[in-house]
């Protein structure tokens, strides 16, 4: 491992991010190095030491950040600086490297040596300040301490409040900075975050190579959470919806009670798969204090059949007959036919003519309680694999969306997680036509038989559709 | 440091699905463990088993699958023996000879060529068929209930675990590989049972069948089935004499006497026989035997890639670890909440001095205006100020002092600074510290942002000064 102190010396791009207190230094910190851990708030501050956050693939350094604390006696810094023997411009790095080493046991400048230090180690300058609230003459004081220092710099406006004064402090930045961005941690996008690295990689001749290769890394990262996160969303799909729970039991047959205990340990069990797949999903992007609010995913006869779950989630009747009908699930009932003669009848038809569809839907018989006892002694009571025909689209919807919002959530956020969202609609995301891919996979999971592996791709590569054009 | 050519075993895969069970590693483990063995790289099957033996050591208990498997390999080790012997015993059988009736050969071509034909052709079936019609297939291998059978009494519940660690067509390829290997060994005991007897006894070798089979059609359907080694061991094919002399009348004459006359003659049977049985029951068997030990070892191959959690290990091995987080734990800053203390809930109309941080003459007058506030003395302090200003100001203030703040602005120590030079000051009886928002929301300061200098105030610890929240 690295040390940030040993790293110092090294050759690679580095940037400190400095600026008054509590103007979100941190969370741009956090937001680049996509590290949720950075502690963030309210009280300036927040951030004692400077804390290095080094970009590495396979233990080498390509670029590292900065987070410091905040200016706090920098009327006392400049005032310093300004007493020493005028010096030429090249030299004023000097000056303040003199002054890091007069007060290094210095109390009062703390956080001002913090700061400083990895600037005259060569970082570039990357300072924060806040184009919510006006400017004030008092920013000039640390802007002319920056200037002293010497290294490439710019200034990113972050936008913490609701007012707006991004053209006042554009005037007066552009007096001391080549460079003037705008970023908002909290809302930032991948795409701002990368257009944020490039402008970064203009600050210097030298650093723009490695700043694209970093630009390259990240997305290549992004691209195998991506996959990664269709993989294991795939996989508990396939876990979830051919899980058969089994049981013992004493007597020839089953009683109720041992039948409803049976379907609730079916359900717990399920719901277990959910949890530790989202936990999953939120450890692939890499955040891991996370608390959420969230409904339960429930699975008993009210929660899941309730019209409001299911038309969150799940598909409605009309789309899940296409679905099956075009999946051949419900074979042999003519509905393709019909299908070709226009859907308007459908709804009609289905209600009279097709009792078998509506059971497949229906409320009771959500799984299937079969009691196996072929070799003697070993009785048991099997439950699953689903057979609700709407239940993959609820699992896959609340997955997906589960999925999306993870992967969006910028690591500057330290806020809940609502997960209660009402407009995410699975049949928007999953169009008919990827449906009958998905289809095709949820007949032979729910028949309890192994997906076919090609068909498996073909889920795959819906899936992977559907979730980038949730990002 | 794993042979490129090590081969994957029962033991070291039953090993490995042991291991990822207990353990994966972290994808910076496991990059790294790749960096180190990158000549394995490209061959999975051999990254992954230098894989397991360097974490072999992390897997907690010893196995109970390893004790089931030895079970199993002596379970195995015993029938194999087993079907020597019986094989052995078996060609005793067909080969005993009283000196009364002689030898059927079509006895021992069943045992040594139909037989095992036909046991092949159903194992070939059933190896190239799958499921439901394997299992149709594995009934009528005798193996099959010996197994069900011992099984059932010795390690029935532990069959589970057998059969969850195996893919069904990994069984299919084990259990066909053992089959031949048991009917291999039977006909070496046939073999093995067939020189014995030849070496030790006179057997006088006959042939008889209810069929209508005249002896030229006997021969033909031997030349035929000597024709693997007719050309080149001429000797090993009975003569149409030979057949002549030794057909067995059963319903007609005893052993009439020519018979036994040409006893020795009737013996040369035996090299037929033996080449017979070597090259159908023996040979054919080897071959079969090594295409199932093939197959075997492709499926393992093919399962121990497969299994759980070796395409996490495999892309782990192949992506490059990317970190973005600091190394460096952050010692998190203990936020106190703010209480009521030192708070004033009012604003007075008249101050002594009205000292701005951070504000200009104007924008003071301005405030003043707005809020209705008046003073005889009105100062600048910070901005652009020098020390020495801002330290003469702090000098004359006198009486009540209201201290206006930006309230968005945190309170830097630049500011405590002052404000403990102002607290120096005895002349200074009360300071009020007034946290305000911007002009765009009419001063109007946010509850968040109050709290922030309520807390910085509190800190200070003195009677003297107080944060207006109005
Ligand atoms: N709404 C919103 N809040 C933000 C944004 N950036 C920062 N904040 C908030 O502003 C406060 C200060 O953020 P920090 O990142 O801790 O600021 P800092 O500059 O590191 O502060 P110190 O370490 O104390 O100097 C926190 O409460 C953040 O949640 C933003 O883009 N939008
Ligand atoms: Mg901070």
């Amino acid at each position: 491992m690295y040390s940030s102190e040993e790293s110092l010396n090294n050759d690679y791009p580095k940037f400190a991010v400095v600026g008054h207190p509590n103007k979100g230094k941190s969370s741009i910190v956090s937001s680049l190095a996509l590290d949720d851990s950075v502690q963030i708030g309210d009280t300036p501050g927040t951030t004692q030491v400077k804390r290095g956050f080094p970009l590495k693939v396979d233990g080498k350094v390509i670029y590292e950040l900065f987070d410091t604390p905040g200016f706090q006696r920098a009327r006392r810094v400049l005032s310093w600086l300004n007493d020493q023997e005028p010096v030429s411009a090249d030299k004023k790095g000097d000056v303040v490297r003199a002054f890091i080493a007069v007060h290094r046991d210095d109390e009062r400048f703390i956080d001002e040596i913090e700061l400083l230090e990895p600037i005259m180690n060569g970082a570039g300058i990357i300072y924060v300040v806040d184009a919510s609230k006006p400017y004030g003459s008092e920013y000039e004081t640390e802007m002319e301490i920056l200037r002293w220092c010497g290294q490439p710099s710019m200034a990113i406006l972050n936008l913490i409040g609701e007012e707006n004064y991004t053209e006042q402090w554009k005037s007066a930045l552009g007096h001391y900075f080549r460079m003037v961005r705008t970023f908002n941690p909290i809302k930032a996008t991948f795409i701002e975050h990368i257009e944020l690295l490039d402008s970064m990689s203009q600050l210097k001749e030298e650093w723009t190579k490695p700043i694209k290769v970093a630009i390259k890394v990240l997305e290549d990262l992004q691209d195998q959470k991506i996959e990664q996160t269709v993989d294991s969303i795939v996989s508990n799909m396939v876990k979830t919806l051919s899980y058969v729970h089994r049981q013992k039991i004493v007597g020839e047959s089953a009683t109720t009670d041992e039948e409803e205990k049976l379907k609730l340990s079916y359900r717990e069990k399920i719901i277990k798969f959910e949890k530790e797949q989202e936990q999953n999903i939120e450890s692939i992007w890499n955040h891991r204090s996370i608390e959420k609010v969230e409904n339960m995913l429930v699975l008993d006869n009210v929660g899941l059949f309730s019209k409001e779950s299911a038309s969150i989630f799940g598909l409605s009747q009309q789309q899940l007959i296409i679905t099956g009908a075009s999946a051949g699930a419900m074979g042999g009932l003519g509905i393709d036919l019909l299908l070709g003669g226009g859907s308007l009848f459908l709804g009609s038809f289905i209600g009279g003519a097709v009792g078998g569809v509506g059971a497949m839907m229906g409320f009771d018989n959500l799984y299937e309680v079969k009691v196996l006892g072929q070799s003697i002694g070993k009785r048991e009571l099997s439950v699953g694999p689903m057979k609700n025909l709407n239940f993959p689209y609820i699992l896959l919807g609340r997955s997906l969306y589960h999925a999306s919002v993870i992967a969006k959530r910028s690591h500057a956020m330290r806020g809940d997680i609502d997960l209660e969202q009402e407009e995410f609609l699975t049949e928007q995301i999953i169009d008919s036509e990827m449906r009958k891919t998905l289809e095709k996979v949820h007949v032979s999971l729910r028949k309890g038989d192994e997906p076919k592996e090609e068909e498996l791709k073909a889920y795959k590569k819906v899936l992977k559709e559907s979730f980038l054009g949730l990002l | 440091m794993y042979k490129k050519n090590s081969k994957i075993s029962i033991k070291s895969y039953i090993n490995f699905s042991e291991l990822l069970k207990e353990y994966r590693g972290t994808h910076e483990e496991n990059r790294l463990f790749a960096l180190k063995h990158e000549a394995l790289l490209p061959n999975p099957k051999q990254i992954l088993l230098a894989w397991m033996e360097k974490n072999s050591f992390r897997k907690s208990k010893k196995s109970e699958t390893q004790t089931l498997i030895q079970k199993f390999s002596t379970l195995s080790n015993f029938i194999g023996l087993f079907s020597l012997i019986f094989g052995f015993l078996a060609g005793l059988g067909l080969l005993s000879y009283s000196g009364h009736a002689p030898v059927n050969v079509i006895y021992y071509l069943l045992f040594a060529m139909f037989i095992p034909l036909l046991s092949m052709i159903i194992s070939m079936v059933s190896l190239l068929s799958s499921g439901t019609v394997f299992n149709a297939f594995s009934l009528f291998f005798p193996l099959h209930w010996i197994e069900t059978v011992l099984n059932f009494f010795s390690f029935r519940d532990k069959i589970d675990v057998f059969n969850t660690l195996f893919s069904d067509e990994l069984k299919k390829w084990m259990f066909m590989n053992r089959l031949q290997l048991f009917s291999l060994l039977f006909s070496i005991g046939l073999l093995f049972a067939l020189l014995v007897i030849v070496v030790s006894k006179d057997v006088a070798f006959s042939w008889s069948t209810t069929l209508n089979v005249s002896n030229i059609d006997f021969f033909k359907l031997l030349a035929c089935i000597g024709f693997p080694w007719g050309h080149t061991l001429p000797s090993a094919i009975p003569s149409v004499e030979l057949i002549e002399m030794s057909h067995y009348y059963r319903l007609g004459e005893n052993l009439n006497t020519q018979m036994i006359q040409n006893a020795d003659k009737l013996g040369a049977w035996w090299k037929y026989l033996a080449m017979v049985t070597l090259f159908y029951a023996i040979f054919l068997r080897f071959l079969l035997w090594l295409a199932t030990r093939y197959g075997f070892q492709k499926q393992l191959k093919k399962d121990f890639l497969e299994l759980d959690g070796v395409e996490k290990l495999l892309r782990e091995f192949n992506t490059p670890f990317v970190s973005t987080e600091s190394p460096k734990e952050e010692k998190h800053l203990e936020i106190v909440k703010e209480s009521d203390e030192q708070v004033a809930y009012a604003v007075a109309k008249v101050y002594e001095t009205i000292i701005g941080w951070n504000f200009s003459k104007d924008e003071i007058l301005l405030l003043n205006d707005a809020k209705g506030i008046s003073s005889s003395k009105i100062s600048t302090v910070g901005g652009n100020n020098s020390f020495s200003e801002d330290q003469k100001i702090a000098k004359e203030a006198r009486a009540e002092v209201i201290l206006y703040v930006k309230s968005w602005e945190p309170p830097t120590m630049d500011f405590v600074d002052f404000l403990e030079e102002l607290l120096a000051n005895d002349n200074v009886e009360e300071i009020q510290v007034y946290p305000l928002g911007t002009v765009g929301r009419n001063y109007e300061s946010d509850e968040r942002e109050v709290a922030i200098w309520k807390r910085k105030i509190q800190g200070l610890k003195s009677k003297k000064v107080w944060v207006i929240d109005v």
